[in-house]
């Protein structure tokens, strides 16, 4: 029991705003690479389904490539390694950097197989509805695909948060790193790594149920953007009208159909 | 019904005005001939049914009518327009000439992420209709077709029958002159078959062209003008339905017939 309560004896209030300091680099790092992560997957992806054989090459090696590297190596690479060859980053872009192309690779076979999970006859149907290849894509392909690429999405987001940690070997300023510099000051490791861990623990679970709220959502087809809420309101209000033909549609209809 | 889900007989002609006319049609697949020298025009209004086995060719032949197949050789021309020569897609807007031609296919082919009554929505807002406008045509198509109280549901919480006539009401929104129906009961149970018939049935008596493939013999001899037998790639047989359906000339129009147990 005093084993325990020796423990807890860092002078937390000390270092309050140098934790929220790293806490903010942290969530930075993660939404930074995310965003360049799906946006470098989505377009590897893409030519990993493109006509052009040289296309789909490139796309193929770079993602063997950055799947079978571990990430410590890449970030070692972008940091040190392009240094000494005259490329100096700084760490944060440097970091965001490793993390973007390492995860893109992973996003990109994800992404890959949602896409090319949609049917087929979706495309034709687009097709013979008068759809160009981009409305096609946009309006038919993607949201599908969203839907089905999501659930491997937030898996590899919560993954990129935890992975922001293996930043302290380049001292990213993290809260990774800022639980070693606490500990190489007041040399509690249990007690300070414990209280960093509960802190990625606190940032990962609600951010993983979050985003299995959002899946469900989307697989129920509750509509999450406003201009598709405003939509179906417009079109509950319709049905809302009376039931029997309303003669002004139908006269419009029919005007039409010649 | 005092309203019609379309009209196509609004005007009327000296000549029946050709919709579609196809001429020396001929497409393969990986070197295997699966049309071959194919000639067909729809008038305007008319409803022609073609018939014949599985992988003869009738489901590609129609399929060239909107280019989601390409033929190697022959002419296309839907709408007066000239729109595919020789192996060459011709039509400069190739969407404007799909959406002139309405597509209903055996699997539906509904949008699973969007409830019926966006998918009814989504091409007219591509084709530049106003936003209530596209939702007002929506809903009324979705009411003919009998299925608007099921118009918020999303295509997987409907029956198939429900999924087909959203899937018409869908290709009806953008006005087309002409619609197509790729075996559309194949995938269908009797109830559900009938359903679907019957908003077909509601069509032809309003004068739309349409152009069907199908297994439903009784319901092409019912409600055709024009009966196509397609067999090997070829026009083995054609002509008004009691003809077709009812006398066949031709030895391998009988063989097929009997094979659908039909009297001829």
């Amino acid at each position: 029991m005093t084993d325990l309560a020796a423990a807890f004896e860092v002078p937390w209030s000390d270092y309050r705003s140098d934790l929220l300091d790293a806490l903010w680099r942290t969530l930075s790092y993660t939404a930074v690479s995310f965003l360049g992560a799906v946006l470098l997957g989505l377009a590897v992806a893409l030519l990993r389904l493109s006509r052009a054989w040289p296309a789909r090459a490139v796309a193929a090696v770079y993602t063997e490539l950055f799947k079978n590297i571990p990430l410590l190596a890449i970030i070692f690479l972008s940091y040190f390694g392009l240094a000494s060859a005259g490329i100096r980053l700084d760490v944060f872009t440097a970091g965001c950097l490793s993390l973007v192309v390492f995860y893109a690779a992973y996003l990109s076979e994800i992404f890959r197989s949602a896409i090319s999970g949609v049917h087929t006859g979706q495309t034709e149907a687009g097709q013979a509805l008068g759809l160009g290849r981009a409305g096609i894509f946009g309006q038919i392909i993607l949201p599908q695909a969203v839907r089905q690429a999501l659930p491997g999405t937030n898996t590899m987001l919560v993954d990129l948060l935890k992975s922001t940690s293996l930043l302290v070997t380049v001292s990213a300023a993290e809260l990774m790193s800022e639980g070693r510099l606490i500990t190489s000051s007041t040399f509690r490791a249990l007690e300070v790594y414990l209280v960093i861990s509960a802190i990625y623990f606190a940032l990962c679970y609600p951010l993983s149920q979050l985003l299995l709220l959002l899946e469900r959502k989307v697989r129920a087809g509750v509509p999450l953007s406003p201009w598709r809420r405003r939509r179906l309101r417009a079109a509950r209000a319709l049905l809302a009208q009376d039931t029997a033909p309303d003669r002004a549609s139908a006269a419009d209809v029919k005007a039409g159909a010649v | 019904m005092t309203e019609s889900l379309a009209t196509a007989r609004s005007t009327p002609r000296a000549l029946p005005e050709a919709v579609v006319r196809i001429e020396g049609l001929r497409k393969s697949f990986d070197g295997r001939l699966v049309l071959d020298d194919v000639h067909l025009t729809i008038g305007r209004g008319r409803i022609v049914s073609v018939i014949g086995q599985s992988g003869g060719g009738k489901t590609t032949l129609m399929r060239c009518v909107n280019l989601l197949e390409q033929p190697e050789h022959g002419t296309i021309e839907v709408a007066g327009e000239v729109v595919h020569q020789d192996g060459r897609t011709v039509c400069r807007d190739l969407p404007r000439l799909r959406r002139t031609v309405g597509m209903v296919f055996q699997r539906f082919n509904l949008f699973p992420h969007l409830t019926a009554v966006e998918n009814v929505v989504l091409a007219q807002r591509r084709a530049g209709v106003g936003e209530s406008e596209a939702l007002e045509r929506a809903v009324a198509l979705l009411r003919r077709v009998g299925v608007a109280h099921r118009a918020l549901a999303l295509p997987d919480q409907l029956s198939g029958g429900e999924q087909q006539r959203v899937a018409i009401a869908r290709a009806l929104a953008l006005k087309p002159e002409l619609l197509l129906f790729d075996e559309p009961t194949s995938s269908l149970d009797p109830e559900a078959t009938r359903e679907v018939l019957s908003v077909m049935r509601e069509l032809a008596a309003d004068g739309m062209t349409m152009m069907l493939v199908t297994h439903e013999l009784p319901f092409a001899r019912e409600v055709s003008d024009h009966v196509v037998f397609v067999d090997g790639g070829r026009i083995v047989e054609e002509g008004i339905p009691e003809d077709v359906l009812g006398a066949p000339a031709q030895p391998r129009t009988r063989e097929f017939l009997a094979s659908y147990g039909s009297p001829s």
